[in-house]
């Protein structure tokens, strides 16, 4: 057992002290006001403070920190994508991601399984080739492998999935990684009180003050907050935050669902992904199978769960593993993804002064967690983004500028 | 020792057919009707399980699979809920989650590492240094999960049967089946589900001594025996409410899809464990899971027990115990008044001692915590939930039942979106503003006198009748007016812990105390930090405490705190029972088994099948393809085209609808003549193309690629509806197959099948006739997609393999032979066509693919145009161009995909596709390359796999001459 | 499985139908700007509420408008595009 465990046993009192301290009355300013308690708002606000001095921040979380999206995806962690500069930024977030449990002093989980994209007819293999000759171009770890090095790494997998859709081959990616989603908020939210940011839960955004395209405060459930820059990542919310200052956005919202197992021995040690049968699978360090499948295929605003998600997604899993039979299935849920048309997040300066967002994460938030952050923090400080998200600024789409991703995110967790 | 007691009336067992099994390796003999539990128990075996964390050994909690304490494996199966699952003759069981059995258990010293692993404690240690953390990873992974998986267990395909129904009932409890029977007599359709083995609820255990609730329970079920609408099923829980009442009832051998017009809701409640240290001991159990071991299986619970209770429940369990003949020591209530009913009274009247305001302090342990030898008792302030223990007194017993309170069964209603409130006359969570056509009765609704639980199913079918447009008579139930049936706060503090709140996580009362110091004092938080709830029993023996200890932290009432959201599923659900059958479909052309026969190589295209090659023995794929190829350019060659999308376009705006949908001109086109049809969507990319040839005035017949039909079938609707125009569209994708005859004896082939005059000179290539082929009507189009000379046949689908195969006769003598989609593919790239969605992606648009020449820019409007007009603007930052590889090129074959690179090491595009030509001679192919490079001559270089640069020069299409000017 | 009622083939469960997005008015393309045009192509009003919206019918190729509360996932009306007023 590692020594730091001791002090528990050994003292009286709980020695550890609380992870953020319980705000109740905001100041009536900030430099800096960040929407959405989530990882992404909370990283901005850690990143702001420590890499940029500035603590004079509030976080306003409408409801617990982490309960959005942050908390309810499926934690694969992964930079191989399809365009360079989505390469280059999921890359740069899963270098963070490597240091993160230390940088914040938190076990956050961070497991480096391998992560394969399964191909089970040519056109896929051919998208498989191209994500992987620019992943090796921009200095990933990818590459295209077949179908005994598959078996290899996971040799429980039907590699005939049931005679349904044969697997031709795959793409392998060695840094893809499963994290504790919850672990990560928590740390963020952890160092960015302790540099000074004032976090507040149950606090809801109901207005934005803006004058003569300025930000100048939010509207808040605790009352009137002067401030000239507001962040939103509120991803799943971003269209109604962004109605209260008038920005357009191409977002819409669609429910993702997913489900998890009850736990079992280890098992599965890589991290699976089938387009073509619309499931990613990986095993949880608590033994779950924690499995997701495609988007719901309209708008909605809440987080319910339908049935025929997890009856098409287990018939799919048996295909590719035919003894999970009586494994059974504890709970599915859903959270509500920000989706734009290129797949690719929006990010940076907005047409209104001082208003900044980091949006659009559809089902690629949570690996971007730290970088998107990192470069939101940037964005915030210098009031000019940084080139890393150059491609992901809200301005593409009316310049038809839009990102490559869509080739190779239609199932791409 | 046996602890099965004489005949019960209503047992569940049948003592005529005994069931003999093996559980850790000791045989054991229970009855048919048993669950392993029950079995188990009544063998006298007690350690039926070892815990999730500290692996302390477990016994009977709640016998109802409210919670996992017995977990087991057969060696086929895994992860199976004793407390539930039938015993099976010859089952050789053994408890999951152990190292070297049950009872002596290795990692049983988890236990005394407890201090080491505080709540949350894996996110305090194991990441420094990073270096270890692997290696601490794979000793929790390995620690945590529960049974092994047995990769030889078979694809087990369960049955799913959909139901349809005007009320659907869950719960047969007394509630239940009184709303089914008033249901069904009021001329409703009724299913009512339980998941039990048998209807029935609390009735089937929750006796207090007496004969009557068996008796009532008789009554009940005679009268649903006499309603033809009644469908009762038993064995079969509802696992979650979806959308619009449709609620799947999971039962041993499938799932039933119920789709109802309203749903009762009667699915009663969970007792609650009141926490005190040791409160997890192997014979420390709820009340009613004691009651169940006595009625339903003719168990004794234990031999001379104790009862720590706070409400009649508790009375009621210390009679029933009496009745099946065992000795209770103690009724210990933890509040401060008592019990003020005459149970009360009667309990006391047996000679059984009652403590008010006590508490079991702790449960003391026989050695090795493997089971009870009784209980420390002392004073307890109900207002601090302080034990006083400066008089303890221990009272000796071998079991504990314990009765404090309930949790409402109400996952199905949160899911359905119920607003619940807190209600401080029962201490129990209620429902409070139900959605539309969802209905709650008995104690789920917080409704707990017997009679007044009937009268509630009564009252919830009349105001489901209303909902459904029914008059129904208005059914008063009485307010709760006893003592609460659940205390509002059960919880013995102790220094020394190991007084859980979560059996499944082997969360104590300090974990929660500990984690709201750090900060997760909210109840999402508390649960995420402490993993309070997420267990495979989901909760529902535990988040209650976690909600009434988390209020008491934070000083507000239980309302304040609010609920986790209870999700799918009620109970965990088997994948195969959710995956069932999976579905593949595909559509086969109406020639399939003819290329069957041919030992054809099938592929998949969108949701067709179709041949890629026919295979001959002894040659490789790509030599058969190359040969297939070259029979099309050398003599003939045929391949079957029916995956085509296909769509008749009719009526007098025909060609304005065409002219307003794709890019190109479509009014000045005679009859006869056949044009390109490239599709764009809004923003101006590329989304498909095809031909669209003019059989008439006011009629187009147009083809769309095979992946893409019912998309642009359906954009078109929509488009349509949009302009109201006067044109109807047919889909005849299915209706028309279609064969592709190609080469330069084509012509000939088909002569000698038609009597019309199809000659070059009266069908010229981008004409359409129609023409009698082998007797058949048919549409004949001429399209160069993969030949000059080349004729697209179209004949109704039942017709079609008639057609075809008198064409393959035909040509028999000609050099004919069939080709599939990969010649198909070398063909197209031969000829210079690109194919949509392989040489082009989403982003696409025709400036990037060189289709300026398909646009009729000065037309007043088409799809897309707008957005071109603004990308024309801007300049292309790709061109798609056709290439070559240097002549006699014999160095690693770039594949599609790979990236064309510059000297200064940038991506300046990818290759979309290579070949070699035989016909060229050459490998050729189409790449996207920097718009400074497309000149023809100009050269670029493509990185292949292993990162060897590849040249390439950029030429004209086609790559191969004209076969015109080779025709003999 | 969400129940979705066809105007013309009646109450059918969700998976026979497709989404077609919110009916959104095109401008004029001979008038707006380039930058309206854009707006038109690529933004969506995003903010949940009633929303009149095109969904279509598979099995019988029917395409209607469904006047639906994104919020509460909620259909208040379906009926045929240019037939509002005849509900």
């Amino acid at each position: 057992m590692p020594l730091r465990l001791l002090k528990y046993a050994l003292s009286r009192e709980h020695p550890a002290p609380r992870f953020f301290r319980a705000c109740e009355k905001p100041k009536d300013s900030y430099d800096v006001v960040i929407i959405g308690g989530g990882g992404h708002g909370l990283a901005a606000a850690y990143y702001l403070a420590k890499d940029h001095g500035i603590t004079n921040v509030a976080v306003l979380e409408r409801g617990y920190i982490g309960g959005g999206n942050t908390g309810r995806n499926t934690t694969i962690v992964r930079s191989n994508y399809l365009t360079p500069e989505g390469v280059n930024f999921y890359n740069a977030s899963v270098k963070l991601f490597e240091d993160l449990s230390q940088d914040l002093n938190l076990n956050l989980f961070y497991s480096t399984r391998g992560h394969f994209t399964l191909a089970h007819t040519e056109s896929a293999m051919r998208t498989m080739r191209w994500r992987a000759e620019v992943n090796k171009h921009v200095g990933v770890e990818s590459y295209v492998v077949g179908p005994d090095e598959i078996s290899k790494a996971c040799p429980q997998l039907d590699i005939s999935c049931s005679g349904q859709a044969p697997i031709h081959g795959a793409l392998y990616h060695a840094p893809g990684s499963v994290a504790r989603h919850d672990a990560v908020a928590w740390g963020y939210a952890r160092g960015a009180d302790q540099r000074g940011v004032e976090i507040y839960q149950n606090t809801e955004v109901t207005g934005i003050d803006v004058q003569g395209g300025k930000v100048r405060g939010v509207h808040t459930s605790r009352g009137y907050i002067a401030t000239n820059k507001v962040l939103s990542a509120v991803a799943g919310f971003t269209p109604r935050v962004c109605k209260m200052v008038d920005v357009q956005t191409p977002i819409v919202i669609q429910p993702l669902q997913a489900c998890v197992s009850e736990p079992m021995k280890p098992w599965l040690d890589t991290i699976l992904v089938s387009g073509s049968l619309h499931v990613y699978v990986s095993q949880s360090s608590r033994g779950e199978l924690v499995m997701g499948s495609s988007l719901d295929p309209y708008e909605v605003h809440s987080t319910r769960s339908s049935l025929d998600f997890v009856e098409g997604l287990t018939s799919h899993i048996l295909d590719m593993f035919p003894f999970l039979s009586n494994i059974k299935i504890v709970r599915q849920w859903a959270g509500m993804a920000d989706i734009t048309p290129d797949f690719a997040p929006i990010m940076g300066k907005t047409p209104v002064d001082g208003f900044y967002l980091d949006a659009g994460w559809g089902t690629w938030g949570f690996k971007a967690t730290p970088i998107s952050g990192k470069s939101m923090a940037e964005t915030i400080a210098n009031d000019k983004a940084p080139e890393l998200i150059h491609s992901f600024r809200l301005s593409r789409f009316e310049e038809y500028e839009l990102t490559g991703e869509k080739g190779a995110a239609s199932v791409g967790h | 020792m046996s602890m099965r007691l004489p005949k019960q009336n209503g047992e569940w067992i049948n003592r005529s057919k005994p069931v003999k099994f093996t559980f850790e390796g000791m045989s054991f003999e229970g009855f048919e009707g048993d669950t392993i539990s029950s079995a188990l128990w009544a063998g006298n075996e007690h350690i039926l399980g070892r815990s999730f964390k500290y692996h302390r050994p477990r016994g009977v909690l709640s016998l109802a699979n409210h919670d996992v304490n017995v977990m087991m494996t057969d060696t086929v199966d895994t992860n199976m809920r004793g407390d539930v699952v039938a015993v099976k003759a010859g089952m050789k069981l053994a408890a999951v989650n152990t190292e070297g059995g049950v009872k002596n258990d290795r990692n049983r010293y988890m236990d005394k590492l407890a201090k080491l692993l505080p709540v949350g404690f894996y996110y305090k240690a194991f990441h420094t240094p990073k270096s270890l953390f692997p290696f601490w990873e794979n000793i929790i992974r390995k620690a945590a999960g529960l049974g092994v998986v047995n990769f030889n267990y078979p694809r087990i395909l369960k049955r799913k049967t959909h139901r349809h129904c005007d009320l659907l009932v869950v719960g047969a409890g007394p509630a239940g089946l009184t709303a089914a029977i008033v249901a069904a007599q009021s001329g409703l359709e009724v299913v009512v589900a339980d998941e039990n083995a048998q209807a029935g609820g609390s009735l089937t255990y929750d006796r207090a001594g007496s004969p009557e609730p068996l008796s009532q329970l008789q009554e009940l079920m005679a009268q649903v025996a006499q309603h033809p609408n009644i469908t009762l099923i038993t064995g079969a829980y509802a696992a979650g409410y979806y959308a619009d009442h449709f609620v799947p009832i999971v039962r041993a051998d499938g799932i039933v899809k119920v789709r109802a017009r309203a749903v009762i809701v009667a699915s009663g409640v969970f007792e609650q464990p009141p926490v005190f240290r040791n409160n997890d001991l192997p014979g420390v159990m709820l009340g009613s899971a004691a009651q169940r071991l006595i009625y339903r299986y003719a168990v004794k619970p234990f031999s001379s027990g104790v009862v720590v209770t706070a409400n009649a429940h508790g009375y009621r369990v210390a009679l029933d115990l009496l009745q099946a003949g065992i000795k209770v020591n103690a009724v210990v209530d933890l509040r401060a008044d008592g019990e003020s009913s005459a149970l009360a009274a009667e309990v006391a009247r047996k000679g059984v001692a009652i403590r008010k305001g006590s508490c079991v302090y702790e449960a003391l342990p026989q050695s090795g915590n493997m089971g009870v030898r009784g209980v420390s008792v002392c004073a307890y302030d109900e207002k601090t939930a302080e034990a006083d223990t400066a008089n303890i007194e221990t009272i000796e017993c071998d079991g504990v039942a314990m009765c404090a309170g309930w949790a409402p069964a109400a996952a199905l209603l949160y899911q359905a979106g119920t607003a619940m409130r807190y209600d401080g006359n029962v201490h129990q969570f209620v429902p409070e503003r139900l959605p539309q056509g969802v209905f709650a009765a008995g104690k789920v609704n917080g409704v707990y006198k017997l009679e007044e639980r009937m009268r509630d199913g009564a009252r919830a079918v009349a105001e489901a009748m209303r909902h459904l447009g029914m008059d129904a008579p208005a059914v008063e139930v009485a307010a709760h007016s006893e003592s609460s049936p659940s205390h509002p706060y059960p919880v013995v503090p102790h220094p020394n812990g190991k007084n859980f709140v979560d059996f499944d996580e082997d969360l104590q009362v300090k974990d929660f105390i500990n984690a709201a110091k750090e900060g997760f004092d909210n109840i999402e938080l508390m649960k995420r930090f402490t993993t309070v709830g997420m267990g495979p029993s989901q909760g529902k023996h535990s988040n209650m405490n976690a909600i009434r200890i988390l209020a008491r932290i934070r000083g507000v009432a239980p309302e304040k705190i609010g609920t986790t959201t209870a999700r799918p599923f009620f109970h965990p659900t088997p994948i195969g029972h959710l995956g069932g059958r999976s579905f593949h479909p595909h559509r086969l052309t109406a020639m399939h088994a003819w290329h069957e026969a041919a030992g054809a190589v099938m592929s998949e295209g969108g949701v067709w099948v179709r041949p890629a090659y026919y295979a001959k023995p002894g040659m490789s794929a790509q030599d058969i393809v190359q040969d297939e190829a070259m029979s099309v350019r050398t003599a003939a060659g045929m391949i079957d085209a029916s995956t085509l999308g296909k769509i008749e376009i009719c009526g007098p705006d025909a060609s304005h609808f065409l002219e307003r949908f794709y890019t190109g001109s479509y009014g000045s086109q005679k009859v006869g003549e056949i044009r390109f049809a490239l599709l764009l969507d809004e923003a101006g990319v590329v989304v498909d193309d095809g031909v669209a040839a003019r059989i008439a005035d006011d009629k187009f017949y147009v083809s769309t690629n095979t992946a893409n039909a019912a998309a642009v079938y359906r954009e078109m609707q929509r488009w349509l509806q949009k302009w109201q125009l006067n044109v109807w569209l047919i889909n005849v994708t299915g209706a028309y197959a279609a064969m592709n005859l190609a080469g330069p004896n084509a012509c000939r082939i088909l002569s000698k099948l038609t009597s019309d005059d199809i000659s070059e000179k009266a069908l010229p290539a981008s004409h359409f006739m129609e023409a009698k082929i082998a007797g058949v009507t048919a549409r004949v189009l001429r399209v160069n997609f993969v030949a000059d000379q080349a004729y697209e046949i179209h004949v109704p689908a039942p017709q079609a393999r008639g057609v075809w195969e008198a064409i393959m006769e035909a040509g028999a003598q000609e050099g004919l032979r069939p080709f599939g989609t990969d010649a198909q593919r070398l063909l197209r790239l031969e000829m210079g066509n690109h194919l949509v969605s392989h040489d082009t992606d989403g982003l696409t648009n025709p400036f990037e693919i060189g289709a300026e020449w398909a646009l009729r820019m000065g037309k007043p409007f088409f799809v897309g145009q707008r957005s071109l007009k603004i990308i024309a603007k801007r300049s292309v930052t790709k061109r798609l161009v056709p290439y070559v590889l240097d002549e006699g090129y014999s160095g690693e074959m770039p594949q599609e995909c790979n990236l064309v690179i510059n000297a200064a090491g940038e991506i300046k595009g990818r290759v979309t596709s290579i070949a070699y030509s035989r016909s060229a001679g050459r490998v050729i192919g189409f790449a996207y390359v920097d718009p400074a490079d497309v000149a023809p001559g100009s050269r670029f270089q493509v990185r292949a796999d292993s990162g060897a640069m590849v040249d390439a020069t950029v030429v004209k299409t086609p790559f191969i001459k004209s076969s015109k000017g080779d025709q003999a | 499985m969400k129940l979705l009622k066809c105007p013309v083939n009646g109450v059918r469960p969700l998976s026979e139908f497709v989404f077609g997005g919110e009916v959104r008015e095109m401008p004029d393309p001979n008038t707006c700007s380039d930058q309206e045009w854009a707006g038109y192509v690529h933004h969506r009003n995003g903010a949940p509420g009633m929303k009149k919206e095109w969904w279509y019918h598979g099995p019988s190729g029917t395409w209607f408008i469904a006047e639906r509360d994104t919020m509460r996932d909620e259909v208040a009306r379906t009926y045929l595009y240019g037939q509002e007023d005849k509900q």
